[in-house]
Formats: structure tokens, sequence, C-alpha cells
């Protein structure tokens, strides 16, 4: 039913798009979209001022144009090197996400099970004295907070500071725990430092583009125009490996579906025939990589208090050679439902020394109960070719949010982590502690809870105190019910910090309003490991205050000032000033301040007044220093590690009595759970509510059709929702999809809350479900 | 004795029985058939992406084309063309060859386009050549006349320049996609009408910056949250 675009395509044709290009890439630089915009802009009052956009984690630059004190438009930033003046709908009307009428303008305090206002100083004295009290009554370890990979950096910092370095509770974790945590896991295995190598000039190199599990098409739109771009230019290759028929499959030359978790068998099937085929880079492979095997049969976490630890052994190449021989593309065609054909065809362009290859992947491989080794899987591939840190060869994870990069994973955001090192070395928390202003002793070595176990412990009564900032966990959290029933618990104290009502506010017994994106000052770090900057431009409404200055002034009533000095008009320049000593090496340097606010961004490591585009690579990255063309200084003898990691089934497959795969996901028009996008009309109204999509043929059988209420039931609920049949997307035989966005059909009620045992990632997009026609 | 009163109490049994068989038989009998209706819900409706990407092979070459200012269609001869917004256009040429259901005939221009110069016109290029019984809807008009007055009412096209949510931010669809999920086929390309060509074609992935708006079908109210804890 679907044909590729590229079938119809003939050779000559190709050759006069060639000749066109020639001429056109002469005749428009880059992108000529900001021209056109600006013909038509009305050139009144309005003054433009830049910020990254306040969505996804690609990090495009926008021009915010505001009058009379108002936002009121949004264009993209020509200068960006992001995004070079487009943007996406999402970005085009973010503004309107400050101006929805149910703004939250007065913190909110349960009182008899009715909100009451109240004033901000009332409701941060009665924080800090609940928190005291919790700490007093159940121990450090019974205050918690849980942030966000849209906080910014200043946000995930004093957050930091506060619990780890001041109360002294490893209690700090973020919903990019949801969502990156594989990929951070991923880098810190292969090659002992988190972020991309590359960059998104990447794109400009590449001749083949792998989409491993990402629909960019719609979650990176603006990525996904550069890919575009250079297809209509050079005539690159853009193959879509994925379980789902998306916009993106439209819109690729090869769509190549596979059976869910079955990536893991086909990666090793792509080296083994790399190394048959005699397409590894011997030279490259000796110098530079180790061979490595772990523990295998790790369990899925689904039990409370669930540990582990891989135990990494050594091993030679002879031996992977050995464990490669079970996957055979013949032997993986049986697992994973993708022609030996095809997995050959994927071999020969990633082995093809002649081809730049660049794969990209975002939740498919992260939200994955064997997401770590999937991504180790990848950059194996990579590895074995030598495919890797130079331009236009370049393994890219992804992000979803604006500054999981920025904040989550660079000021360390999370349970074992510090701004520079993890809480278990004693050298990272001496260094942490002496710009902290705090006693040593005060940073506890053990790490505490992961998100999931996190919200166990709030169950079990573990965790007493939770303080919730710009996320949405009651929509978002797997297997929801059990949590949302947990967080409503006799005491337990819940702060929830957000701009509107949400399912989470909801269950708050005070809620804070939050001064959102350019009505306060900020910073987020993107996926290119580039870090912006953006100025308050408009007043926040009624008493909202920023996250950062929420914390701040809770530190000050818990007895911090001193280490809580900033000032209301500076403390952002005081806390990012502060925030880079952190970082102050060759590997992690940061841009100071006045060069942020001077250009659209700068990529750490920022070394002599410079961004480093390719890391481990010795001609880019001053941080090299063995003499070599490459050094992977993130281990200790200065090489990555291709890992021997097998096929293991997900926690729960289809059976007789639930036969369908459930996977979950995004839409183009909304940012993750709607409390924003739904919220600005063109938006909602381009995609009002959930749906469930099937596959025609179970359609058929089940006699549904488009609007029809479906019942999908698994062993932790049901939940009844639309069907949606050849529209948007179209999932394999026996595998349904769902988004996630609509608060009113939280189909997170029954996803299944296994995660991948190395990173504590949930796996959202498997589980198995029953289908029936409602 | 114990035997009769065995059969005694087995035929009470068997009347305590029929008693409830026959009672419940008969209410069963009182009930009216009756089956209650449900509300159908209202469907959105969300494009298919089919055919999203099938002529961006020509975007460069819409992109660099000189525009032919003496032969480009406008926005009024397009509708004028159309029962109302949205209805299939009629053909307003005569059809080569009569007996044929459209296909090939009608695809040899109407597929990728191209100057007529019978027509001193640009062939108009068909969103979906896929489908190719083209006079099952497309029919020509064979005279002017009308035979009897008619009260149907042409109701006004969307209008173009008024579909931007901010200034400068890009413009919603304000027509239905089905059938027409390629965008470039009307809004790049010498026949696309002058008002609604698009200035910038090689951009492909349209529906990334522009959704549509399903106000035409039914209109969408603004988002509102329902609390699900209240009544717990």
């Amino acid at each position: 039913m679907y044909t590729s675009l590229t079938n119809r395509r003939s050779f000559i044709k190709k050759m006069a798009a060639l000749s066109a290009m020639t001429a056109a890439a002469s005749m428009f630089p880059g992108i000529l979209f900001a021209d056109e915009q600006e013909k038509g802009l009305p050139k009144g009052n309005i003054s433009w001022k830049k910020a990254p956009c306040r969505f996804c984690g690609v990090g495009c630059g926008v021009l915010v144009g505001t009058e009379n004190g108002k936002a009121v438009a949004v264009k993209g930033d020509p200068k960006s090197p992001v995004n070079k003046g487009l943007c996406c709908v999402k970005g085009y009307h973010s503004i309107m996400a400050l101006y929805g009428k149910d703004r939250l303008t007065k913190p909110l305090v349960k009182k008899n099970g009715q909100y009451v206002e109240t004033s901000m100083k009332e409701a941060l004295d009665l924080i800090a004295s609940k928190m005291k009290e919790t700490i007093k009554d159940h121990g450090k370890d019974a205050v918690s907070i849980y942030g966000s990979g849209q906080w910014t950096i200043p946000d995930g910092y004093a957050a930091s500071k506060l619990f780890k370095g001041c109360i002294g509770t490893n209690n700090v974790e973020a919903n990019a725990r949801l969502c990156m945590a594989t990929a951070v896991t991923g880098f810190l295995t292969s090659f002992g430092l988190d972020e991309p190598m590359g960059c998104y000039e990447d794109i400009d190199y590449a001749d083949v583009f792998f989409l491993w599990g990402n629909n960019m098409a719609e979650m990176h739109p603006v990525l996904f125009s550069r890919l575009l771009d250079q297809r209509l230019k050079r005539g690159v290759k853009i193959i879509d490996f994925a379980t789902r028929t998306t916009r993106t499959s439209m819109a690729a030359d090869r769509s190549i579906l596979f059976e869910p978790q079955t990536d893991l068998a086909v990666a090793n099937a792509i080296c083994y025939e790399i190394i048959q085929n005699g397409w590894v880079n011997t030279s490259f492979v000796e110098k530079h990589c180790n061979f490595s095997k772990g523990l295998t049969n790790m369990g899925y976490g689904l039990e409370d208090n669930y540990s582990f630890k891989d135990k990494p052994e050594k091993i030679d190449f002879k031996a992977y050679k050995k464990f490669l021989e079970a996957y055979t593309p013949e032997k993986v065609e049986k697992i994973s439902g993708v022609s030996a054909k095809d997995i050959k065809y994927m071999a020969r362009l990633y082995g093809d020394p002649n081809k730049k290859v660049m794969t990209l992947w975002c939740m498919g491989l992260n939200q994955h109960s064997r997401g770590t080794w999937a991504n180790n899987l990848v950059y194996n591939i990579h590895l074995l070719t030598g495919k890797i840190s130079t331009p236009g060869n370049s393994p890219f994870s992804l992000t979803g949010q604006p500054s999981a990069c920025g904040t989550v994973r660079e000021v360390g955001t999370l349970t074992h982590k510090l701004p520079h090192g993890v809480v278990t070395n004693k050298k990272h928390r001496e260094f942490a502690a002496k710009i902290w202003d705090v006693p040593v002793e005060n940073i506890s070595s053990k790490p505490t809870y992961h998100t999931v176990e996190m919200f166990r412990a709030l169950d079990r009564g573990d965790i007493r105190f939770m303080w919730i900032q710009v996320t949405n966990p009651m929509v978002t959290m797997p297997k929801l019910k059990r949590y949302r029933d947990g967080a409503k618990k006799e005491g337990r104290f819940i702060v929830v910090s957000d701009i509107y009502p949400t399912p989470t506010t909801d269950i708050a017994d005070v809620i804070l309003p939050s001064a959102m994106w350019i009505e306060r000052e900020g910073m987020y770090g993107n996926s290119e490991r580039r870090t912006q900057y953006f100025e308050q431009m408009v007043e926040p409404p009624g008493e909202a205050m920023s996250d950062t200055w929420q914390i701040i002034e809770v530190a000050k009533r818990l007895g911090f000032e001193k280490q809580f000095y900033y000032q209301p008009e500076t403390h952002i320049e005081e806390i990012y000033t502060e925030y880079r000593r952190h970082h102050d090496n060759k590997k992690h340097n940061m841009a100071p301040l006045e060069v942020l606010k001077s250009q659209p961004g700068a990529m750490w490591p920022y070394v002599d007044g410079k961004s480093t585009k390719w890391r481990f690579n010795a001609t880019y990255d001053p941080a090299c220093s063995n003499g070599e063309n490459f050094h992977f200084y993130g281990k200790p003898d200065g090489k990555a590690v291709i890992w021997q990691r097998p096929y293991e089934p997900a926690a729960e497959e289809p059976d007789k009595e639930y036969p369908y795969w459930l996977c979950t996901g995004r839409v183009v028009e909304h940012w993750h759970t709607g409390s924003m996008t739904r919220r600005i009309p063109v938006l909602h109204k381009a995609m009002p509510n959930g749906y469930v999509e099937l596959h025609p043929n179970d359609a058929k059988r089940l006699q549904i059709k488009t609007g029809d209420s479906v019942k999908l039931t698994t062993r932790r609920g049901e939940i009844t929702l639309p069907a949606a049949i050849n529209q948007r997307g179209v999932p394999a035989p026996m595998q349904v999809f769902v988004p996630f966005f609509d608060e009113h059909m939280l189909i997170n009620d029954i996803t299944l809350d296994s995660f991948c045992p190395i990173s504590k990632e949930p796996d959202y997009k498997k589980c198995a479900v029953k289908v029936e026609k409602a | 004795m114990k035997k009769r009163l065995g059969i005694i109490s087995l035929f009470i049994i068997l009347f305590i029985a029929f008693i409830f068989i026959w009672n419940y038989s008969y209410k069963t009998g009182l009930k009216k058939a009756y089956i209650p209706i449900q509300k159908e819900r209202q469907n959105i409706v969300i494009p298919s992406e089919n055919g999203v990407f099938l002529r961006s092979e020509f975007a460069l070459d819409y992109m660099n084309m000189p525009v032919d200012e003496n032969h480009q269609r406008s926005i009024k001869t397009y509708y004028d063309n159309r029962a109302y917004s949205g209805a299939p256009p009629s053909i307003p040429h005569l059809v080569k060859e009569e007996m044929s259901m459209g296909g090939n005939t009608c695809l040899q221009c109407h597929q990728n386009g191209g100057f007529v110069s019978k027509f001193e016109a640009y062939a108009p290029v068909t969103p979906h050549p896929e489908m190719i019984n083209c006079r099952q809807c497309h029919v020509a008009q064979m005279t002017e006349t009308i035979f009897k007055e008619t009260n149907f009412l042409k109701v006004t096209a969307p209008l173009v320049g008024i579909n931007n949510a901010l200034p400068g931010s890009p413009p919603v669809i304000p027509h239905q996609l089905q059938m027409r999920e390629n965008c470039l086929s009307c809004h790049a390309g010498p026949a696309a009408p002058k008002e609604i060509r698009v200035t910038h074609p090689e951009r492909i992935n349209c529906r990334q910056c522009h959704v549509p708006s399903d106000q035409i079908v039914s209109d969408i109210e603004a988002f509102t949250r329902v609390n699900t804890n209240e009544n717990e």
C-alpha cells in the first residue's frame, strides 16, 4: 500500500536534480527561509531577542518578538547553526504556551481537601518547615526532589547543591531518567564519557543515515529537514529501521521493519557481516578498541529494591568473533523478521569504506529493556568500521528535552552523579564540596533511588517529602496507577512547581506557580553539547517565580544562606560562573556567559575560545594527548570498548491471553504530556485527543474501523480509546501504538515498569496487550 | 413410605422449578426490545501520511523554476472550477478519448504537468495519481446552461493570508487533506495558483510547520482539563 518515493525516482532524474542542486547550492547557501519570513513581518515596535526553543532537545535558535511586554511572534534564528532559520510547528507557536487562561499565578495550599490561595512567602515557609520536620522524623533520605530535562542549568544546579551538598541526601532525580539514562550508560560503558562525540554538522558530510527506531520526521523535525535538504542537494540515503511505519518511513529511501526487541540480534548480525566480509578497520580497532563482555540474564527490575551491577570482563577479538557466530543473518532473520538480504544490505552500507555513516536514535533504543546493550551494539558497528569521531561518521544519540544534556547529564541531577564525577568517588566528593562550600562529609557516598524506585519508595513510605518541578510524572510514570495511589497515601507531602494544573498538581499538597522560559533568565544544553542562554523578555504572571529562585528561597529558610548567597538580580550569572568551576578542564570546559550571550550558544569542551565539534579526534579536540589520531580519553587506557552483548527477550512478550505488542510514543504537534501544547489552539485543533493505531488487517479481523472505541487490556489494567487506522502511523501486524500526550486517556496506567538493569530507564515501547472492540 | 415421600418431593422440586422458569420467561417477555443508542463519538480526522513526500524529487526544480507571469493561475479560477471548496474540479476542456476511464489519458498531462500551448496554460498536477478512475469524480462541462435554477449556496472558500496564529507564524492548513496529502502538487510548480504557491518548496516536510485545522468538519473546542481525582 505504501510506496517509497525513491522507487519512482529514475536515475536520470537524480542526475538532473544533482545538476540543479549545484546551481541551487551556489545560489542559496544554507536555508533561505529566514528572508521569506522576515518579508511579511510587521516592522512596527516588535523587538526581537534570541533564545533556544523551549521544546525538544534539538535546541533550535528562535527569535522571540515582544511588544508592550507581551510575546507576540516567533521566527527561526537565521544565525543559529542548529536550525538555520527554520522551526517546527511547536516552535513557531511556542510563545502561546505562556498565555493559557488557566495559568497558575498564585501558590495553592491544600487545606481539608480544598486548594486555598496563599502568598508565596507563606507557601515557601510551609515547604521549608515540612522539609525540616520530615528530616527530623524520618531522616535525610526521606526528602527528595524530582526534576526535569526542562530544568534550566541554574535550576538543576541549585537543586543538586541544596540536596546533595547542603541537606546531604542523594535523593535527586529527574525525568531524564525516563528518556536519556540509557544513552548515558551507553556512552559511559563504551567510551567512559557522556554525550555524543560528533555534532549536527555531521549531517552535512554523511552519505548514509540510519534512523534506528526513530521517527525523526515527527520528533526531531528540524534536524530531519536538514537530512532531507542533504538528500536534495547530495543524494544521500536515508534508511528507516523501525517497528512501525511512520512519516519517516514515507520520506526514507528504505524502510525496514523488525520485531520489537530484536534489534539487538540485528545489530550483532551486522557486526558478523562486517567481520565476515573483511570490512573491519583493523588498524583503528587494534589501536583504539578493547573487547569486553558483561553479565547476562540480568532480569527486568520489576520487583522493589531490585539492584544490578555489571561485571565487565575483558575478552579478545577471537572470542568476540566466536560469540557472533550465533548471529548469522540467516539465524537472525528467524528472530527478527528482517530478511537476511536486508541485514546484509545494511551491513554493506555500514561496511563500505567510501561511505560516511551517521546513525541517529532516540527513544526506540533508550526506552528498551536492554537499552544500554542496544546503545553499545550501535557503537560496536561504528567502532569496528572506524566510522566515528570524524566529520560525517557519527553515532548520534538524540535527546527529547531542551536541557536533558545541559542540566540532567552535565549538572548531574541523578542520584549517583555530581556536576563533575560520581558520589561514590571520594575525590569527586571533595572537589564538589570545595566549590559548594560544604563539609565533604555532607555529601553521601551512597546513591539512593533512581526514578522508578523513588516513586516506589514514596509508595512504601521510605520517602515522605517530594518536590516535583517542571515535569508531569502522573502522566509519564509507567504502571502509573501504583505510583498515583502511592503518592496520595497519608503522610506524604508533595510540592509541585508548574505553570498549569496537571494530573501531577492534582496530587500536590502545595502548588507553586513557576515562571517559564522567557519569563526568567536561564540556559539550556542541547543534544550536540551546545549550551544556549536566554534572557528574561516578559514578566511572569501573578506571583509566578522561577524554579531556581524557589529553591534558593527554600534553601535560605533551611539555614543555608552561606551557600545560597546569590542576589536576586545576578543569581543566574553567579550560579553559572560557580557551576563552570566544576568543569574547569580541557575535557569539559564550558563557555563563559558573555560568549553565550553574544552568539547562538557554544559547544563544550570550549577550549581557547573555540567550541569542540568532534571529540576524541586529535585534529579537533585539544584534550587528546596520546599522540595518535584518536584518543578515547574517557577510559583509563584511552581505548573505547566493543561490547559482547547478546539478544535477550523483553520483560513481557505477547502470549495467548495478551497477544499484541503495545508501543507508546509521541506526535509532532504535542510536546510530551501536552500540558503546554494542548493549550495552544493551533496544535490542539490539529491533534485534539489520543488514539490507538492498529494494523489494517488486525482492524479488519476485529471489525474495528477508525473512530470505533477499542479496549486495551494489560495485566495492569484497561483503557478505552478511539481507533486510528491508516492515519498518522501504521503499526506492524499484531502491534498497536498509542501516543501518551492525552491526560484524559492515560495509556501509562497500563504500561509496564520494567527497566534496563544498567540504566534503570523504563521500557515504554514493549508490553503485552489484549485488543478488543469496546 | 420412603419411596412415596421421595416421589412427592421430586414433584415439588419440579413444580418449583416450573414456576421459577415460567416466571423468568414471562418477565423477560415483558421487556421491550430496546438497544440503547450511544452518542457517536466525534471522529477527528488525522490525515494519512501516504503520499506526503510523493513529489519531493521535483522540489529543487520548483524552487529554481522562473515564474511565468503571463500564464499563472489565480485562486479565483481555481475555485470557479469547483462546485464548492473541496469539491472535485470539473474538466474545463474536451477529453481526448471519450471511451477511456481516465487513467493514462488524463495522467499524460496531469501526473507531472507542463505547458499546453493549445490551452495557453499549465496543466494542474493531481495530488492522487494512484486513483485512475478519474472521471468517476471529475466530469466535463459540456454546456453553459442549467436545467433548473438551484438554491445551493456556495460558501466562501478559505481565504489566503489569514490563517496564521501569530504574525509571521506558518499558516495552518485551512482545508481537508483527504486525497490531498501531497502538498506540492497544488502548492508548487507553474500550475499552482499564484496566491497559494509556496515560497520554499524545497522544505518538503510541509506538515512539520503547517498543521491541519479541522474547523471545516467540526469546530474543535479549546482544551479543558477534567480533574480525575476530584471525586475520590
